[in-house]
């Protein structure tokens, strides 16, 4: 190549790439920033009270020399949330960084009033990655969540994150619902917004001191708690935990979870270990009007046994698994009769289904759907296993029948 | 120039040759003019210098041979001295003046005759030379240890005994107007091109060089103008067998008397990241180190650059944790992260040099003193941040992996450039830099052959020895890759 053609080749690469990576300029040390981890959005008056919990990097290195919090949290009123953000420089001497921003939490007011506005420059902004969770405190202030000095993990925000994640996975009445999904269901008129709340629980005053944790003893910690329903953007009520479990089961978000069965021909209850759900949607038109049916598969395993039954026994095992699936569909029904008759609002998503199904008639249907879900039938049929007992066999009590 | 004339034949008499050689050679302590009378009444001279050969030699095959009975009988001349007398290896008759003063100062004897024009070399060079070691530079675990010495002719033989094939040719060239070294350029006839050899010796005779110690004067005068490069065009070892491997695969080795480092021309870029060692373990075990190899050049190359850029412009590309846990350590550190850096490199490389040309017997206060002061004192002063040692600290050890110690120059150097890059325009300006390199290495060519062959322009069948060495099973017949790094 001869020199030329290299030196052009190298400004064209040069300038295409100044195109693509533009917005990179600009560098910041790492301690001229204040990392954000968490944001809480309460509704004061006229005015958003914004509150940010940032981190004190000096806290968290090992060799730390003062006692001070390892989080700050600051708040500021404005009218709009940017200008909030922008007043934060008259109380810190350090840049907001908002690129790792792990949780925002509004407070009921503020969900019931709609969370379009206060939503909208967490997505515009270039600054801020949208990938972060988004909570409702139920019955409180987001500003004290952001206070609180959690006791498992040092971070509050990373404590939150986890125990969602954490809550989502193993137990299921909880939904981590991330800004995209957030989007996503906004944007969809075939499904209903849902955000998993989260409430006080114990001395929130004694829960915002370091002495919260300076003894075994726990005064005030948070606790995720049923999933408030959205119309619109607007909260207009919550599900029970119960409640909660069908919506998460019929938007396949169970990875594993735990129920209570009462036992078939005995007292005491027996507690089922959920695998593996997987619900089958069917949407049908009967005489032009939408029917849904659910097939439900579930995998579980036994893992408490109270009852007074032989597990060894065939068919005690498929009168256990009978009971246990006529629990599920009671908690399914539960939670789609109180989407249907009290809220009105397709939690579900069947809307988007039938869009998929007989994209034509949604168009028609598309305006009044919150009335067609209301008056959908929905078939529920489950096709329930119980696949293992642990390592014993019998409950404890007779186990000397078992003969080892 | 006032030096005595050389040129010509001898005087006839024996007194005026040795004034003239006296002259000469300046009365030098070492030069000795050793005058006999053989049997017959001749007067003979014999010159040499003291140390430069073998003095047994001298005297079991040339002192003691000249008392031929033969002498008496016949009349002494010098083709009877060359054919009958003289028993040395290397004896040849002499002419000129000026070429007998050479043949005296690279270990020759010289031997006059009274009444005679022309002389008889008896070349006996002895002397202290090293003995055939194991390679230092580039030691391996399994394989042959023979490394090359200073004398040229052991060098060669070396590669001689490792490839019997009657086509390898050696071309003698004398390089250096004062040093007089001789420079030996070995090939394989047909295989290789012998175009190139032309060109190297042309432009040998060509060069105006007063000294040659080591190969670095030859890449010099042999590189043309054209390419400016900080990477090396040459590759250099002292391994014979990696010569000889070269040597089987078409390629021209320069050996330079008085080092024990050979060239080999064309050199790739995948040479310098190639050692003798990947050649004779298994080769899965040898692509495992390569690509091991190769992800040391570019930690070594772009590590700390990468750390700026990410620090600095990219906090959002960092992993929350880790992101915390980084401003953790650089809470009440003064300087920017690139200053840092800066410091942390540069102090590298002082304790690197030092530790390289310091005696032997204070290396320890050295390495004591690096790592105090890197290590330890450094971070608990809050000057520079735990992590930043890290940084250098893989960093530098990544440079002792590449094979090539020529190859390590460059990256080090570039080292720089990438972190000034990085500090001033962050992923972006690394991208950059980086693509302005492989730009820059994709136009260099040595001896005709593309410096980043087999990649550009891209070669299938020298894959097979590229990146991954290939089964010696599975390769292609004929002439498949050797092992030349």
């Amino acid at each position: 190549m001869n020199r030329r053609a290299a030196w052009i080749s190298c400004l064209a690469i040069w300038a295409a790439l100044s195109g693509l990576l533009s917005g990179c300029l600009g560098s910041r040390e790492l301690n001229s920033l204040s990392i954000v981890l968490a944001m809480g959005i309460d509704k004061v008056g006229d005015e958003y009270e914004v509150s940010v919990q940032i981190i004190d990097a000096s806290q968290m290195s090992r060799t730390r020399m003062v006692d001070r919090s390892v989080i700050e949290v600051f708040a500021e009123r404005s009218p709009t949330i940017f200008e909030a953000v922008r007043k934060f420089t008259t109380q810190s001497s350090r840049e907001l960084y908002f690129s790792h921003m792990r949780f925002l939490l509004f407070d009921e007011a503020t969900a019931e009033e709609g969370i379009r506005r206060p939503i909208d420059l967490l997505v515009r902004d270039s600054g801020i990655r949208p990938d972060f969770h988004i909570a409702i405190v139920k019955g409180g202030r987001a500003k004290d969540l952001m206070e609180l000095v959690t006791p498992t993990e040092v971070l509050p925000a990373m404590d939150l994150y986890k125990s969602l994640k954490l809550s989502e996975q193993s137990w299921a009445p909880t939904a981590a619902v991330n800004v995209k999904d957030l989007l996503m269901m906004m944007a969809s008129e075939g499904m209903s917004l849902v955000l998993t709340g989260v409430k006080f629980e114990g001395d929130i005053e004694r829960g915002k001191t370091s002495g919260n944790v300076k003894q075994p003893k726990i005064y005030g910690d948070y606790r995720y708690t049923g999933i408030g329903v959205f119309r619109e953007d607007r909260l207009v009520g919550w599900m029970d935990e119960e409640e909660s479990k069908a919506v998460t089961y019929i938007a396949n978000k169970v990875y594993s979870t735990v129920a209570h069965v009462k036992c078939p021909m005995s007292d005491g209850d027996f507690v089922v270990e959920v695998r593996k759900v997987q619900v089958h949607r069917k949407p049908r038109l009967v005489d032009n009007q939408p029917l849904m049916r659910l097939n439900v598969d579930v995998d579980a395993n036994i893992a408490e046994v109270e009852c007074n039954v032989d597990v060894k026994d065939e068919k005690s095992i498929q009168s256990m698994q009978q009971v246990a699936s006529e629990e599920l569909e009671e908690v399914l029904r539960a939670g789609i009769r109180k989407a249907q008759k009290e809220f009105e609002a397709d939690v579900f998503g069947f809307g988007e289904t039938f869009h998929r199904r007989y994209p034509k008639r949604w168009h028609r249907w598309e305006r009044d759907w919150p009335a067609k879900f209301k008056a959908m039938p929905v078939e529920i049929s489950i096709d329930y296993h119980l696949r293992r007992h642990g390592k014993i066999i019998n409950p404890v009590d007779n186990f000397s029948d078992e003969g080892g | 120039m006032d030096e005595p004339e050389m040129q010509g034949g001898f005087d006839p008499l024996l007194a005026d040759n040795v004034a003239l050689l006296h002259e000469v050679m300046g009365n030098s302590y070492d030069f000795i003019v050793r005058e006999l009378v053989l049997p017959g009444g001749c007067r003979v001279a014999l010159f040499y210098l003291d140390g430069m050969i073998d003095k047994r030699q001298l005297e079991d095959n040339v002192i003691t041979a000249l008392h031929n009975p033969i002498l008496l009988k016949s009349e002494v001349t010098v083709s009877l001295l060359l054919t009958g007398v003289i028993e040395a290896g290397e004896v040849k008759r002499i002419l000129d003046a000026g070429d007998a003063v050479d043949e005296v100062l690279s270990g020759g004897v010289l031997l006059l005759l009274n009444g005679a024009r022309d002389g008889l070399v008896v070349s006996i060079p002895g002397g202290e030379v090293r003995n055939v070691e194991d390679s230092k530079t580039q030691p391996v675990i399994r394989g042959p240890q023979e490394a090359f010495v200073e004398t040229l002719r052991t060098n060669t033989a070396l590669v001689r005994r490792r490839v019997k094939d009657a086509r390898i040719r050696i071309r003698a060239v004398t390089v250096g107007a004062k040093t007089k070294t001789d420079v030996a350029i070995m090939y394989l006839q047909v295989v290789a091109d012998e175009r190139i050899v032309d060109r190297i010796v042309e432009r040998l005779k060509a060069s105006k060089l007063d000294k040659v110690f080591d190969g670095q004067y030859l890449e010099e005068v042999l590189h043309g103008h054209k390419q400016r490069t900080i990477f090396p065009m040459f590759y250099n070892t002292d391994r014979p067998d990696t010569i000889a491997a070269g040597i089987v695969e078409g390629r021209i080795a320069i050996f330079i008397d008085g080092t024990p480092f050979v060239l080999i021309v064309p050199s790739l870029f995948v040479d310098f990241m190639q050692s003798a060692e990947d050649y004779y373990q298994p080769y899965l075990y040898s692509n495992l180190i390569r690509m091991v190899r190769y992800l040391s050049l570019f930690i070594c190359m772009l590590a700390p650059a990468i750390y700026i850029a990410l620090t600095t412009f990219h906090q959002d590309m960092i992993p929350t944790v880790l992101l915390l846990s980084l401003a953790a350590q650089r809470e009440g550190i003064p300087f920017p992260a690139f200053v840092e850096a800066l410091i942390m490199e540069i102090t590298f490389e002082i304790l690197r040099e030092a530790g390289l040309r310091m005696p032997r017997t204070i290396g320890q206060a050295v390495s004591i003193m690096g790592t105090i002061v890197i290590g330890q004192a450094a971070v608990e002063a809050s000057i520079v941040s735990p992590v930043m040692v890290i940084v250098v600290a893989i960093t530098a050890i990544s440079s002792f992996v590449i094979p090539a110690y020529s190859m390590s120059i460059p990256i080090r150097i570039l080292r720089f450039a990438f972190m000034g890059l990085s500090a001033l325009f962050g992923s972006y300006g690394l991208v950059v830099g980086f693509i302005i390199l492989i730009l820059h290495l994709a136009g260099l060519s040595s001896f005709g052959e593309a410096y980043l062959r087999p990649f550009a322009p891209f070669s299938r069948r020298m894959q097979e020895d590229a990146i991954l060495r290939y089964s010696y099973g599975s390769r292609s017949a004929g002439k498949g890759g050797g092992n030349a790094t």
